[in-house]
């Protein structure tokens, strides 16, 4: 016969053992997202080398609201979703963060880390794909749309990843500064293409240079590089360079360096790691102002920025940034090669 | 009667019928037991991250500073009484948790091994954890395995063997917590010992109808330390002449009790005070690469590490001493023999190392203390928020405080050593001058740990 304190004791054993739990994962995974009001999803977001963002393919609705939560076990990454203007900031161990997002248009978005947390950093990526149900393909066929830019210089036949060595660079530091004034003393006797955005963004600087030795024969090299250093970092208004320079510490730094000199934190082992392999580039591409920088175009930038450098650990930004912050990154890159001036390599 | 002992049984009538009620230990049991699942499926379950892991958080900063700063320097085995490991495995072998409901306990019967009726198991036991601390002390799920491996292992066993096999010879907690209670200001004891030998039926060994024989297997009759005394005050339940003592009594009384001293013990003060360097010097330390190895970045480091953390522990502690002892034997012109020597004075070591652990614990509570607050929030890691102290920051507390404490704390260690040996050593010294040479070497010994703990703490 078992008296009344007993079976006390015995129900308190039983709600340990089997109703704890059962109140924690029902708390965890039936009522709170039943309070939440709307459909939630957890992501674990990981270095990839430990998994990535799990789950990385999510499907939502045209018009659905959902609460995406990040968690973090590792290290700390930073989680940003690009396109909607998401930017949840650095999320640490053991730390949650999560945000609310109505999809309002079908396609497809991508969903980001953008804190180097591993050498593996750029493969931590997700997808999120919003399906309109009234046209289930809406989707595809936004995501299958070309970039002009890209189709263009493969019509021209340009190799986006071959090294654009320049045969000509600057052998002394490069002053944008210097260039605004010869800019407007000589505006009369330069060629009428320098004031083509589209012509300078399809010109490398030393093309350019050789134009100017043509046209203006008595300016020295240093003035005629300054000319192209103003007019290649002449694009950018100041809310696009304070954005531009933003996302490129974000997400260019670790290899490009803070600079653009090619020596971020991540780029040795990148370079030790291209130095085993046949790839076109043998190192993180340095920005300073010399070949092959001087033998690229704003254009390839660009392009490189979209789709990624093939055969490079380059990886592609399509999925992240717009074609317009696209052309703001890639302008962006010449702010690092001309100013504030830097001495040459050479 | 004994002017050194205030029996609080005698002075607080509530504190002893408490003690005596069957309700006592089992709800308490039950109260522990309910955080310690709820550790194993934070561990198991949530962020993998220690810091904002229940598990971690609470068991190695708030339960171990409990535990070593209050519990068992104040209290002793105290923790023991409230323990929920052993609680699953004696309910099924009782097949009750309140009332005593069968005369006889659900086991195999098997006997306990004769050559195990020691603490080695226990010593071993640590001293396997220790090896695997740095992983154990940050990974929740490694901490949740093990819990869950205790709870498991204290079940078998309960099924085996009658009584608390797994409390008495294999917990590693247990095995300190016994060692450093013969420092606690509380014992448990008969009043009269005379009455429990005239007393013919032994009922506290073999149990009456409502309650059980000494679960830790004691006789309370011939309780004269608290080492292997647990607490469970079945006893107290138990004995028809009420002739069971809850005594205050001044620190440290118990290292002058000669019976009961062994190598066993002995190695485990040299362990306790080893491990207290060693997880100082690695968890501690400015040292990266150790901390590495520790952290079993790669085996072949761990296994350096590991061979390095076990000869330090099992040879070169132990051996220095033993040099120490004898020369102490030597200078006091101890008429004993070498071992018992290096034993004896083995003992002094235990609030040298107490105070060591307190000391050590002081560093992390005081820095990492804060994190217990948003912990509470969300245990999981899983961004609740039960008490909105989910955001509370990462705040050190007092660094300066903790220091100081520390040097103190060491100091009163030393300070409690040094007397120990003094007292140990007239114990078998011819004179006070003869004792007080004896605990020259043996205060040297316990400088220079002191120094070496003052180097690693205050730099």
């Amino acid at each position: 016969m078992i008296d009344q304190s007993e079976r006390l004791a015995i129900i308190a054993l039983v709600l340990i053992l089997i109703g704890l739990p059962i109140a924690i994962f029902g708390y965890q995974y039936g009522l709170r997202p039943a309070l939440a009001g709307v459909r939630t999803i957890d992501i674990i977001a990981a270095a990839p080398e430990d998994g990535g963002f799990q789950p990385d393919a999510i499907e939502v609705q045209k018009g659905e609201t959902v609460r995406l939560r990040f968690s973090v076990p590792d290290v700390t990454h930073g989680v940003a979703i690009a396109g909607l203007g998401v930017d949840l900031g650095h999320i640490d161990p053991g730390q949650v963060k999560e945000v609310e997002v109505t999809f309002d248009q079908p396609g497809k978005v991508t969903f980001y880390c953008n804190a180097w947390c591993s050498p593996n950093h750029w493969r931590m990526r997700g997808t999120i794909t919003i399906i309109d149900p009234a046209d289930p393909d809406a989707h595809r066929r936004i995501e299958a749309a070309p970039d002009p830019v890209i189709e263009s210089l493969i019509e021209r036949e340009m190799d986006i990843d071959a090294p654009h060595d320049a045969a000509i660079s600057p052998n002394e530091p490069v002053s944008a500064a210097e260039g605004g004034p010869l800019v407007e003393n000589y505006r009369a006797d330069l060629p009428v293409d320098f004031f083509d955005p589209l012509w300078l963004q399809r010109q490398s600087p030393a093309e350019a240079f050789s134009v100017l030795k043509e046209t203006l024969p008595n300016l020295t090299d240093a003035q005629r590089w300054n000319i192209i250093a103003h007019l290649w970092t002449d694009s950018l208004a100041e809310s696009e360079l304070t954005w531009a320079q933003t996302e490129y510490i974000k997400n260019c730094a670790a290899c490009h360096g803070e600079t653009g000199n090619g020596d971020g934190p991540a780029a040795a082992a990148i370079n030790a790691q291209l130095a085993t392999t046949a790839m076109n580039n043998d190192k993180v591409a340095s920005f300073a102002p010399a070949s092959p920088t001087m033998g690229a175009t704003t254009e390839i930038y660009y392009a490189k920025l979209r789709r990624g450098g093939m055969g490079t650990s380059m990886p592609g930004f399509g999925d992240i940034f717009d074609t317009e912050e696209t052309w703001r990154l890639a302008h962006y890159i010449w702010r690092l090669t001309f100013a504030p001036a830097k001495p040459s390599p050479q | 009667m004994n002017t050194t002992r205030i029996d609080l049984l005698t002075k607080i009538p509530l504190l002893k019928s408490i003690l005596k009620s069957r309700f006592f230990q089992p709800v308490l049991m039950l109260g522990t037991l309910f955080f310690f699942v709820f550790a194993i499926l934070t561990g198991f379950f949530g962020t993998p991250a220690g810091s904002k892991n229940f598990s971690i958080i609470y068991i190695w900063i708030v339960w171990w500073a409990v535990l070593i700063i209050v519990l068992v320097p104040f209290f002793g085995r105290l923790w023991c009484t409230v323990c929920p490991i052993p609680g699953p495995g004696e309910w099924l072998q009782r097949r009750g948790i309140i009332q005593k409901r069968y005369p006889k306990l659900m086991t195999l019967r098997r006997r306990w091994p004769r050559q195990l009726k020691n603490i080695w198991l226990q010593n071993v036991a640590f001293l396997g954890m220790a090896l695997f601390s740095a992983i154990i002390l940050t990974r929740p799920s490694v901490t949740a395995w093990v819990l869950f491996a205790f709870l498991i292992l204290g079940v078998v066993l309960s099924a085996i063997y009658d009584n608390r096999i797994f409390c008495r010879y294999v917990c590693p907690v247990g095995g300190f917590i016994g060692l450093y209670s013969l420092t606690a200001t509380v014992e448990l004891r008969v009043k009269d010992a005379q009455i429990c030998k005239d007393h013919s039926t032994k009922d506290c060994v073999i149990g009456t109808e409502n309650s059980y024989g000494c679960p830790w297997m004691v006789f309370p009759g011939n309780l004269e330390r608290n080492a292997y005394c647990g607490l469970c005050t079945e006893c107290l339940k138990t004995c028809p002449r009420d002739n069971i003592a809850l005594n205050l009594r001044p620190f440290g009384s118990d290292l002058l009790v000669a019976k009961g001293r062994s190598l066993d013990e002995a190695y485990k003060a040299f362990i306790m005070l080893a491990c207290a360097l060693m997880y100082s010097v690695v968890l501690l330390g400015p040292w990266g690469w150790l901390k590495g190895w520790a952290n079993m970045n790669s085996l072949g480091q761990w296994a350096i590490y590991a061979v390095g953390f076990l000869t330090i522990n099992l040879l070169i502690v132990p051996g220095l001493f033993w040099l120490t002892a004898q020369a102490a034997r030597l200078l006091a012109r101890l008429d004993i023999s070498p071992r018992q020597a290096f034993v004896d004075y083995a003992y002094t070591l235990v609030p040298m190392g107490l105070m060591g652990w307190i000391a050590f614990s002081f560093s992390f509570v005081f820095v990492n203390g804060s994190y217990a607050l948003p912990v509470l929030s969300d245990p999981f890691g899983w961004g609740w928020n039960l008490l909105g102290t989910k955001d509370f920051p990462w705040t050190p507390f007092l660094p300066q405080v903790a220091a100081a404490l520390q040097l103190i704390t060491l100091l009163i260690g030393l300070g409690f050593s040094i007397a120990i040996a003094y007292r140990i050593g007239r114990q078998h010294a011819g004179s006070d001058a003869l004792a007080w040479r004896g605990a020259l070497p043996i205060t040297a010994f316990l400088t220079g740990v002191t120094l070496l703990f003052t180097k690693l703490y205050l730099g």
